[in-house]
This record gives C-alpha cells, structure tokens and sequence, in this order.
C-alpha cells in the first residue's frame, strides 16, 4: 500500500516517468483514489530544497490534491546532472476509508541544463489541469518566456525580496509576456488576508461606513524584515480608500491624502513578535483596533465615542509557508487587489 | 446588482475578499432553545462560523425556553452540546469569547409578559454589544406553537425593525401537513412578517451538493444541450436510509414519508434538476423558476394514484445484518399504523422541456444504505454499429448525500480485437478532490438569513403549490372507498416489487445504489 512518505522516493530516468507513475498505481493495494486538481511546480536553488519541499507538499496535498513537480536547482554547477524521483502523498479521505493520493516527481537539476527546465516541467503536467509555479528564490534577469506561456499563477514571497522594484519589475513583464494570463499570488499579501478581513468586518454595517470620510491616522506594527508586508496592508488601504501618497518621513512613517485631501498619518512601528502586530485605525470618533492573540487568533475591538471595546477573536493567517499557501491554494481569483494596492505604495517598497 | 456587489461598493474594503453578502449584526433569539436542533445543529454551526471568522462579532444568541435556567447554565448546557456535535474541536479561547454571547430568556410560549420582557432586553443588547436593532427569530419548535409566539412578538412589536434594522423569522419544516394547513401557518406567519422577513429553512438546500447542482447545470455548457427531453430518457431521485423512526414516531406517524420528505427535500432537489436558468443569482430570480417547476408537475386525479404512487411500509427485516422490528412494532407506533415509511412515485412535469420525461422518486426508512442521489438517466445511442445486447445509457449521477460527488457513465471499448463494450464510470468526489470540509447545511443558511439572503429558502409559493401537488396523493390515500394499498417490504430491502413494477412497466429500472 501507498503509504505517506517524506522521502523523494524512488529514482527514476527522466524517460520512464510516466512509465514508473503508472506502475505505482498499478502495484498500489488497498482502496486508493490518486486525485489531482492543479499541477503545482516548485523552483528552489536552495541547498536542501528538495526534502524541506517534499515535506510540504506532503502536507499542502492534505488540502489540495495536485501533482507536484518539485525542481531543484543549482544553476552554477558546471557539470551537468539531471536527476528524477517519484512519490506519491497519501492521506486518509474525508469520508475515511479510502486513502487519497496525489503524485509528486522531483528534479535535481545542475548545471547549463537548468535552462531546460520548461521542457521539464511541461513535459510532466497532468494534462488539462491548470500549472502553478511557485518561484522560491529571487527571479533571474532573463527568464524563459516559454515557461511563462504555459504558467497559470505564479506564486511567489515578496518579504524574502531586496529589491521590490526590480523583482516586481521582472514579475510584471512576465506577466505582460503572457498577455496578463498569468495570475500573481504573493504569499506576503497573503500575510496580510485575515487582517484585511478582520479590518473589513469593522465597516460592514452601514452604520459604519462614515468613518470612512474620518480616518485620521493608523498604525502598524511589524516584526524585523516584515516592513514590506506592513507597507502592503497600508497599500490596500490606500488603494481600496482612494487615499494618495502625501510624504515618506525620515522614520519610515508616511503621511497620505484621502479623497477630500485631509491627511491621514501612518506610523509604521518595528516590533518583535508577529509579522504584523497590532493594527489600529482611528477615525474623528472611534478606534479600530486588532492584535494577534492566543498564537493563531487576532483580537479585533473597536472603542471610542459612547462605545466600549467588546473584543473578539477570529482566526489569524499562520506564518510558515505551509500555512501561506494552503490558504493562497484556497483563495483563487484574480488577485486584481493586489496589484492595486502595489501601485498605490510602490515608491515605499 | 446583488447584495455583495452593493456591500462592496458600500464598503470597499470588502472588495475581494467575500464573493457572498455579508452578514449583519444581529441578536438570534431560538425559540426552543433547549431542544434537540439547537443543541445538535444550531449552536453547532454558530460556534464554528464564528471559529472560522465568519459571523459578525457582535452577533448574540437568545435562548427562549420554559424552563428556568440563568445564563450560565444556558452556557454550559451549550459548551457540552458543541464539544459533542461541532464540526470542529472546540478551543477554549474561542468558545470562552463566543460563550458570552450566549444569553437565556426565561418564558412561556403563551406569556406575553416574557416577550415584552425579551424586547426590553434585545434593546439593552443592542446598546451594550452593537447588534444595531437587526433581529433574527429562529423557530425551533413545533408548528403547534409558531402562532403565540408570532402573535406575542408583534404584540410587543418586535415582528416590525426600526428604520436601518431588520427583523426576520426562520421556520423549521413542516411548513404545515396538507395545503390548507400550509396555507393557514402561512397567513399565521404573514400575519406578523411579511414574506421579505421570513425564511422557510429546508436544510437539503444548504447542502454543498445540491447548489452545485446549478454550478453544474449552468456553469458547464456540454450539458445544456442535452438537458431536455430529446435527449433525456428519465430522471430517478433516491432519497434512501438505514435508520428507522429513531424516537420521533410522534411526528412519523402523523408525517409519513410522503410529508416527511418528498413534499419538501425531494421536490427541492427535483426543481434545481429541472428548473430554468434564471436570470441572474438573486433569490427571487431562483426561486421565481423553481416554483415554475411546481407548478409544472401534472397533478394526479384520485384513481391515477395507485398506478402512479407506491406506498409501503417496513416489516421486520435486518440492516447491516442486525435484526430490526417491524415499523409497527416501534416505541408509540400505532400497532394497527398505515404511515408510509417509504414511497416511490412516477410524477411528470409538463413543461416544454420535461413534457414526457418521467421523474422517478423514491424514499425510504430502514433501506439497505444511507444515499441520496439524483441520477439523468439520458437515451441510448443508436446501436447500429455495435452488438445491440450491450447497448447501456449514459447515466449523470449527483451524490447529495454522503460521499458527495458526480460521476457519469459513459461506454468504452474493452481491450481486445473484439468490440466488447461495457460500462465505465468517470467519479468526482468532492472528499477526493477538495480536502477541506464543507460547511454543515445550517451554518451556511444560518449566515444567509443574516445576510438578508433568501435564496436557499423556501418561499410561500413553493410551498403551497408542492402541497398541492401532494395532496392529491394523500387524498386518495385517506379515501374511504378503495384506497391505494399499502405495501410491506422487509426492512433492509429496496421496497416492495411494487416499486420496481413502476418502472419495469416502461422497460426501466431502479439504479443500483
């Protein structure tokens, strides 16, 4: 029986694999269901990417059944070496009973042949079924445009990157190359989604939406090396209230206009803990307010005016890459908001 | 524009985030709060909304019962209810946040004082937690007390919302026994909130499977072609279980399975098969094709009934291999009973799209497994160039219940140089494919209604005019002169043979479940 296995599993020629993935099914016993709903390739230079990625896809296939392609890559390698794996994940279904699989076939490619690697990988897709390209190191200069023509959404952490501009840049125009087909999915917007959710709860009630017009400051607070997400969430602030961009202050906060051009002032604070901390947003008359609480809950509260704050919690998005893209992988869409909200604080990244 | 797009526009930071109306602020009041649905379903499902973030902070629940209990104790009678049947495991620093939201209201049904008393407290919570004068009355009791408690709150004006606020009213089934018992709990109801304001709950609607019933006839073109009588042969609907009357022979016996079931579920599920696309996804545009549906099916005269409608009755049998007592036989069933704890029934609906295609149904109690699931049976190709003997159609099967999916069964070539063709079935399971569980049925209509949401609810029409149609059956069945007989299958049998003569008669067969 197929059981769940963290191992790369067993080694096969690069031209055998489809070959050696049915034999798997064929010589799998017990009731056994291989399922798959997106292709989903991950592109790592990282020493070790292969197992630590094994390990993930092992769990994010426990959500999201997909074939995963897992490449890893030393471009810098003179030599060139071309290494094929196949597994399969298995996890007991929903219903119980019948264990639900999905594959995994895993590269190590090195040296000049890393270049192939739209050959590669097209070569191996489910067919039919949308691909995903989660990029896990900085984009190169030059990219294979073929590769781009075939990639559904490209999945990427835009925290881990020096340069915003320039990475967004090479992003951008592989999006333009694919005549905006591609879908961006940055796992540090994703960061943000259950505290864009839990802000947004706040001005549901019509009773609510004058604050809107009398917002006069916020604030974030943000773990070391997490500004950029920070800078996000004031982003989709921004972009979503029609605020502009006034000045960036020398201590990293930044002042913005609305719409009747009062100024609204955002503070940006480094804090330990969190990736993003407490959040708060006052307007003329009431403070909004949320602060991670309990490890994976946010307290949300509002106070001021005739009002005492009544917290509440509900659930806060986990850091790990895990807990990232099996919310991404949940989330689908356009992620048209997300542009926006770059664009509206793009000279602050 | 539909409520979410108004929302979003309301609220732009809304945008994107939520594709459905959001809920609003509100106090429930459950009347019946000590019964069985809230403990098992009700506070269930609120708990985890609001462990999934999705009910409003400031939502608050009040329990409405006779017996004397403090808020406290309404609490703790709820922690163990939820730890027993949430969905999810219940995490103390969420329940301890969603718990004093949980109030008690102390009062007869008939005492109006209680009811001025609970107006004067929804006022002070909304005050106090911000519910801004939205109010959602759940009834979780029999029909027999809907009409004191309807008449109290409007007595007490609480059926009316102040301006900017909203009051609603959810009713469990039976929405009445027969068309004028229908009718009268409507007036009753309509007496104090017009039909905007109330919300008929039938939990087959809620189900994940059953709205994906118009994901799949409207969101994939290859089966709009098909989807008429040209092309379909017949529709079979099986709504079958293991479990006998299991504590409720009180209802069952003055229900049946014709009640129970096929004049609410059944006929739901029966509409979102046949129905008309509508014109957009607003509740009315819905449900405005699906009573079209209703009004559709040919009604029986009294003599068609017995020709047409199979009842019957579980006689001592086995399910999974343990003996079990006849239906007759149970704790307070009438020993001398005539409830039909199953039926199978051929009904037509003569529309332009169905005219001739019969739609087979049947449920029942004590069957050999637990399935609902609505098979389109489509013609069969014309055989002329394969051996005619194994000539099978095309069947789409939608599994509402349990292992949730779609399958189809197409035919394929075997290996060999012959031309054997044999049967082969394509399979989605939603299990399978999607790892993350599915709402419960109430948690999803329970956001709806206080999202202001109808269209998983059953309006006023749909109602009488599936009464209507049901009456006819009962009518004959409570004839005094000749009426229909009642059929005895053992229980863990599929029926009575009378049920698989219904379609034999034509050369078909019930599916093999």
């Amino acid at each position: 029986m197929l059981m769940e296995s963290y191992s790369l599993g067993e080694a096969v020629e690069l031209s055998a694999i489809g070959r050696k993935l049915k034999k798997l099914w064929q010589e799998g016993e017990g009731a056994m269901a291989r399922a798959s709903l997106i292709n989903l390739a991950l592109y790592s230079e990282k020493p070790g990417s292969l197992k630590r990625n094994t390990q993930l896809i092992a769990k994010i296939t426990e959500d999201h059944a997909c074939r995963a392609l897992v490449i890893g890559a030393n471009p810098s390698s003179k030599e060139n070496r071309v290494e094929a794996w196949i597994n399969a994940h298995c996890h007991l279904g929903r219903s119980g009973g019948k264990q639900v699989c999905s594959e995994q076939i895993s590269f190590l490619l090195e040296g000049p042949c890393v270049k192939f690697l739209p050959s590669i990988v097209f070569s191996h897709l489910d067919s039919d079924l949308p691909l995903y390209l989660w990029w896990q190191d900085e984009f190169p200069k030059t990219m294979d445009p073929q590769l781009w023509a075939w990639v559904d959404r490209v999945i990427f952490d835009s925290q881990t990157w020096k340069k915003f501009s320039e990475q967004m840049g090479r992003v951008e125009t592989a999006q333009r190359e694919a005549k905006q087909r591609i879908v961006l999915c940055d796992l540090n917007w994703t960061r943000i989604d259950k505290i864009r959710y839990a802000l947004a709860q706040f001005f549901d009630h019509p009773a609510s939406h004058h604050h809107f017009s009398k917002m006069q400051s916020a604030s974030v607070d943000f773990a070391p090396g997490f500004k950029s997400t920070a800078i996000l969430l004031i982003g989709w602030l921004a972009a979503q209230l029609k605020w502009k961009t006034n000045q960036q202050t020398m201590n990293g906060s930044c002042r913005f206009l609305d719409a009747n051009n009062r100024k609204i002032d955002i503070e940006l604070r480094e804090r330990p803990g969190h990736p993003i901390g407490e959040v708060a947003i006052e307007s003329s008359e009431i403070e909004f307010r949320i602060a991670p609480a309990c490890g994976d809950l946010l307290e949300v509260s509002r106070s001021g005016g005739n009002e005492t704050a009544k917290p509440q919690m509900m659930p806060a998005q986990g850091n790990d890459p895990l807990d990232l893209m099996t919310q991404e992988l949940l989330r689908g869409g356009p992620h048209n908001i997300y542009l926006r909200a770059v664009n509206s604080v793009r000279s602050l990244l | 524009m539909n409520r979410a797009a108004e929302q979003t526009e309301a609220n732009p930071l809304r945008e994107g985030l939520s594709t459905r109306a959001v809920p609003q602020p509100c106090s429930i009041v459950i009347f019946g709060a000590t019964g069985d649905l809230t403990h098992r379903k009700l506070l269930p499902a609120l708990y985890n909304l609001a462990a999934d973030g999705e009910l409003p902070p400031t939502v608050t629940v009040i329990g409405f019962a006779r017996r004397p209990k403090s808020d406290d104790d309404f609490r703790k009678e709820m922690e163990d209810a939820v730890k027993k049947f949430s969905r999810q495991t219940v995490r103390d620093e969420i329940w301890k946040n969603f718990s004093q939201s949980l109030f008690y209201h102390q009062s007869d049904f008939s005492d109006e004082s209680g009811f001025k008393t609970l107006a004067e407290r929804l006022d002070t919570i909304d005050k106090e937690r911000g519910t801004r004068g939205n109010r959602l009355f759940y009834f979780a009791v029999g029909p027999d007390q809907f009409e004191p408690i309807l008449k109290h709150l409007k007595t007490v004006g609480l059926n009316k919302a102040r301006e900017g606020s909203w009051a609603r009213v959810i009713i469990e089934k039976p929405f009445g026994t027969d068309l004028p018992s229908a009718r009268e709990l409507n007036r009753v109801v309509s007496n104090s909130f017009s039909e905007e304001q109330t919300y008929r709950i039938d939990h087959f609607l809620g189900k994940e499977t059953a709205q994906n019933i118009l994901v799949l006839r409207f969101a994939n073109a290859i089966f709009a072609p098909l989807w008429n009588r040209r092309y379909i042969d017949h529709i079979q609907i099986t709504a079958a279980e293991t479990l006998g009357v299991e504590g409720r022979a009180g209802y069952y016996e003055t229900a049946g399975a014709l009640r129970d079931m096929v004049q609410n579920h059944l006929l739901q599920l029966l509409c979102l098969v046949a129905m008309e696309a509508p014109t957009d996804l607003s509740a009315d545009s819905i449900r405005d094709e699906k009573v079209k549906v209703v009004r559709s099916l040919r009604h029986f005269i009294a003599d068609q009934v017995a020709a047409n409608v199979v009842r019957a009755q579980y006689a001592e049998g086995a399910i999974n291999g343990q003996p079990v007592p006849a239906y007759r036989k149970e704790e307070r069933v009438d020993p001398k009973s005539m409830t039909d704890t199953f039926v199978a029934l051929q009904l037509n609906i003569d529309n332009w799209r169905f005219w001739n295609v019969p739609i087979y149904m049947r449920v029942g109690k004590r069957l050999p497994k637990s399935a609902t699931e609505i098979s389109v049976h489509f013609k069969k190709a014309p055989m002329v160039l394969f051996n005619k003997e194994t000539n099978e159609a095309n069947v789409l099967v939608i599994r509402i219940q349990p292992d949730e999916g779609i399958s189809l069964r197409i035919q394929a070539k075997m290996p060999g140089t012959s031309f054997r063709i044999e049967p082969v079935k394509m399979d989605f399971h939603y299990g399978t494919s999607f790892g993350k569980a599915s709402p419960e049925a109430y948690e999803r209509l329970l956001l709806d209604a206080m999202s202001g949401d109808a269209t998983l609810f059953a309006r006023r029409d749909e109602v009488e005019e599936a009464w209507a149609f049901i009456d006819a059956i009962e009518n004959a069945w409570s004839a005094k002169k000749n009426p229909p007989e009642l059929y005895f299958y053992p229980a863990g049998s599929w029926g009575p043979d009378e049920a698989d003569e219904l379609l034999a008669r034509d050369g078909r067969a019930w599916r093999r479940l």
